[in-house]
């Protein structure tokens, strides 16, 4: 799993600063989320999804294989809204489902623009690794050094509790544990995995911790940083990538309606 | 320095029993403690003096390292108090060697040195005096969870950030303290996990050293390495402790004994016996150290004599030793039995890929098999694989059985062979000791009643029901599982939570429930690998008195001893090939006693 996820090649995205992304990242969320013409949202969507795989730095097979998420969370938005949204201009219905013109146009607004919400936070995942964004929020926006080094702590942990869960399944299959009734199975499983993955977590945990201490981790004192978190060039790089790209989003979408229709709220 | 009040005390003699917190305490449940109420102790700060063993008097006039005088630690919710009036002194650049059975508290001591409780682990202590040391380096057992950052060079920065070193001079420091442990590493920008166990530990070394100790704590940091990690970890040791005070705590000490100063040795109650030098201490308490379980260099000698057969170990606890020993006239190779398990152009596969293969290979009755190699070369593979955990390809015969087929290979395996993993509690699945055991034979009871319903209900499409057994059967099962407990020596325990066993007893729990429905064969990961000499030489008697009786075990070990002792045959797995196949010429025992499989 690590290997799996190294980027083959370095962009902008990921010479900028981890902090200052993070900040444009959450900017961007905001402005998805206040798009409410679908022309737009449809445009944000494809152009995210294009800056995707171009800015990733990940091979296309991977990012392609990474983003086939969407597609279920496409249906998903989508669906619900298609199927039991309320409209006037009824298309098609039968029982309870009931497909308007309204229904099926927000249905494809909340897809698209949870494609581009999706596309949005897997860039910024893919392009920024978590030691660099814990310097960088230490540094730049003041987080206590006691969240970020535990949260990069666990982050170790996690592989080894992944590997136990494997040996706990290996061991219980051994036993034949397995037996008995599906039901009676099912409900003791949180049980079985749970006592001895905690025990061996909770003691792991308290380990790494006596040794953080031990070699003088103190949240209060002063602390000098490996990494340093400058914002450089890169950073007016990335702010002018991301801006160019949804201005552009959203002149295609003044310039090139492909559904023209008007606000989503509103009846459209 | 900090004194803290002990907890009131509740006064228990009638029911004192020596407290550990890892529940080693419940093997040495035998050990008396001369207990007074609290005042009395208080009264006699001379209570637990050494015994003499010439301890050496030293100037009082230089100031020491580290020292305790009348430490008295106590764990919440321990009956008694671990350590009562202890006193120990630690000169400057000396090295110290702290010895005793487990759960002695001599980790609680070094936690203690080191200033770890109670600052960081909270336990309620109190001394008369406490001194530790300015500045100290501690290097923990477990090479996975001392470090909090994924890459070396990141985890060696994380100690300079701490101590606030400006970035500019952090690489050189990073690089010097590397050479020094002997991590030649070209970029030091490594995946930790990378890393083999003994580049971990000398990863902690470095850490520690980057802290510029005057004092450096070892925690048994060779007990989890195999010996090439042994040899390095002491070696870097040895080369960076010079000008240092070193105080060592180790159940392992053939590395070590060359160059400590001193040797303190404790008694199972956490008072010390004797403090001297090693030579000293080995001249005249090598009895203590069998009993202790320590692995002094002669350790294997004593056990099992200079030649090869198993002889019992009369240093283990007597209710240890396995009594229903199997009659079997060792020496009568007449006859030749069927193969247990026969391999022929077997074939391990992980992801796709071959991790282990096996051209032709057999175990027979009575063999027990030393399965050798470099790590990841496909030793655990080959043992799932023969469980039917991991895919594989070609002929693998469980006796006159040849599965085919994910689920039937599984359900042979399952039934013909035990495997025992290397942490005992992945393997628990109930609350008490004795439904552990028992867990296995009920399994078994419902196998065989459902084999007959099976195949009727299979035919008529029906599912399979659980039967609920008789109670009758269920006697019967509660009956073999206190019999079994008892002769593992867990008797005492059968009501107990697995997990509150000590290490060596949920070693030999997990062998029992393998063991109890007469498996013939008995797949091992590294059985006596992190324990002490004691537990590792029960659970060694235990393969023997099993192999006598007609099961043939295959462990994974990285112990030499082990393969040149007591194994009948050394498998050799490198570079996911089995190479080798030797017969040591060490007789296996030559008839069978089960029958096959237990399905009589």
């Amino acid at each position: 799993m690590k290997r799996f996820f190294e980027p083959s090649r370095r962009t902008w995205l990921h010479r900028a600063n981890p902090a200052v992304k993070l900040a444009l990242f959450v900017l961007l969320f905001v402005v998805t989320m206040l798009t409410h013409r679908i022309d737009a949202s449809f445009y944000l969507a494809c152009v995210f999804l294009l800056l995707l795989f171009a800015a990733s730095g990940y091979p296309i097979w991977k990012t392609a294989l990474l983003a086939s998420g969407f597609a279920l969370a496409f249906a998903s938005a989508s669906l619900t809204m298609i199927l039991f949204g309320k409209g006037s201009e009824i298309w098609w219905s039968f029982g309870p489902v009931a497909i308007s013109k309204e229904s099926f146009y927000r249905g494809l607004h909340l897809g698209f623009r949870s494609i581009a919400f999706g596309c949005q936070g897997l860039l910024f995942v893919l392009t920024t690794s978590s030691t660099g964004l814990f310097y960088a929020l230490m540094q730049r926006l003041k987080l206590s050094p006691k969240y970020a080094y535990s949260f990069m702590a666990s982050l170790r942990l996690m592989p080894m509790a992944l590997e136990e869960l494997r040996i706990r399944r290996d061991a219980l299959a051994v036993r034949g544990s397995g037996s008995g009734s599906r039901a009676g199975a099912l409900l003791r499983l949180p049980e079985r995995y749970a006592l001895p993955l905690l025990a061996q977590s909770i003691r792991r945990a308290q380990r790494t911790a006596a040794a953080m201490e031990v070699k003088r981790f103190d949240a209060g004192s002063r602390r000098t940083y490996y990494y340093s978190s400058p914002v450089t060039r890169s950073d007016a790089a990335a702010l002018l990538l991301l801006a160019g790209a949804t201005a552009a989003a959203l002149l295609l979408a003044q310039a090139l309606p492909v559904f023209n229709l008007g606000d989503m709220r509103m009846v459209p | 320095m900090e004194n803290r009040k002990v907890e009131p005390l509740r006064e228990r003699r009638a029911e004192a029993r020596p407290h550990k917190p890892d529940g080693e305490s419940a093997e040495r449940e035998n050990v008396q403690l001369q207990l007074g109420p609290l005042e009395e102790r208080v009264s006699m700060p001379g209570a637990a003096e050494p015994d003499g063993a010439g301890r050496p008097t030293r100037e009082e006039s230089e100031e020491p390292a580290a020292e305790a005088a009348g430490l008295r630690l106590k764990f919440p919710g321990a009956p008694d108090l671990l350590f009562r009036d202890l006193s120990l002194k630690i000169r400057r650049g000396e090295k110290v060697l702290l010895l005793g059975p487990s759960g002695c508290g001599k980790s609680t001591l070094l936690q203690v040195l080191g200033g770890i409780i109670p600052r960081v682990t909270e336990v309620p202590l109190k001394a008369e005096r406490l001194k530790v040391p300015e500045s100290a380096g501690i290097v923990f057992q477990d090479p996975d969870t001392q470090f909090c950052m994924p890459y070396v060079d990141e985890e060696l920065a994380f100690v300079l950030e701490n101590l606030a070193v400006p970035r500019e001079e952090m690489m050189p420091r990073i690089e010097a303290a590397l050479l020094q442990v002997g991590l030649n590493l070209p970029d030091p920008h490594v995946p930790i996990g990378s890393l083999s166990q003994g580049m971990k530990q000398r990863l902690a070394l470095a850490s520690a050293l980057l802290l510029e100790p005057d004092t450096l704590l070892l925690d048994e940091p060779s007990a989890l390495l195999d010996p090439e990690g042994r040899r390095t970890i002491w070696e870097a040791v040895r080369r960076v402790c010079e000008r240092r005070t070193v105080i060592i705590v180790e159940h392992r000490i053939e590395e070590v004994l060359d160059w400590v100063d001193r040797v303190v040795l404790f008694r199972d109650d956490g008072s010390i016996m004797a403090d001297g030098s090693a030579a000293a201490i080995f001249g005249r308490y090598r009895a203590e150290l069998r009993q202790y379980g320590i692995w002094y260099p002669e350790a294997w000698d004593d056990a099992y004599g200079r030649g090869i057969s198993g002889k019992g170990l009369d240093g283990a606890a007597p209710e240890q030793r396995i009594t229903a020993r199997a009659v079997l006239p060792a020496q009568e190779s007449g006859e030749v039995s069927e193969p247990l398990l026969r391999l022929e152009n077997f074939r391990v596969l992980r992801g796709g890929k071959v991790v282990c293969a096996v051209e032709s290979a057999a175990v027979m009755p009575g063999d027990l098999i030393a399965l050798t190699g470099p790590n990841g070369a496909g030793k655990s593979s080959l043992l799932l694989g023969l469980m039917g955990l991991l895919p594989r390809e070609g002929e693998c015969r469980y006796g006159a059985d040849a599965p085919v087929g994910r689920r039937e290979v599984r359900e042979t395996a399952a039934k013909r062979a035990a495997f025992v993993f290397q942490n005992p509690e992945f393997q628990f699945v109930t609350n008490r000791v004795l439904d552990e055991v028992a867990f296995t034979l009920r399994g078994e009871a419902e196998a065989a009643r459902n084999a007959g319903r099976r195949s009727v209900l299979a035919r008529l499409g029906l599912p399979r029901r659980r039967t609920k057994p008789g109670s009758g059967a269920e006697a019967g099962i509660a009956l073999r599982a206190d019999e079994c407990l008892n002769r593992f020596g867990l008797g005492d325990y059968a009501d107990r939570h697995p997990y509150l066993l000590s290490l060596g007893q949920k070693r030999r729990l997990s062998v029992a429930s393998a063991v109890v429905s007469d498996k013939p064969l008995l797949l091992l990961d590294e059985p006596t690998f992190g324990q002490d000499a004691r537990n590792a030489f029960a659970m060694l008697d235990l393969c023997e008195e099993l192999r006598a009786s007609g099961h043939a075990v295959l462990m994974i070990t990285h112990e030499n001893e082990i393969a040149e002792r007591l194994a009948t045959q050394v498998w050799r797995v490198e570079g996911g090939r089995l190479v080798s196949a030797e017969s040591t010429g060490r007789p296996r025992a030559s008839r069978v006693r089960l029958a096959e499989g237990g399905e009589a």
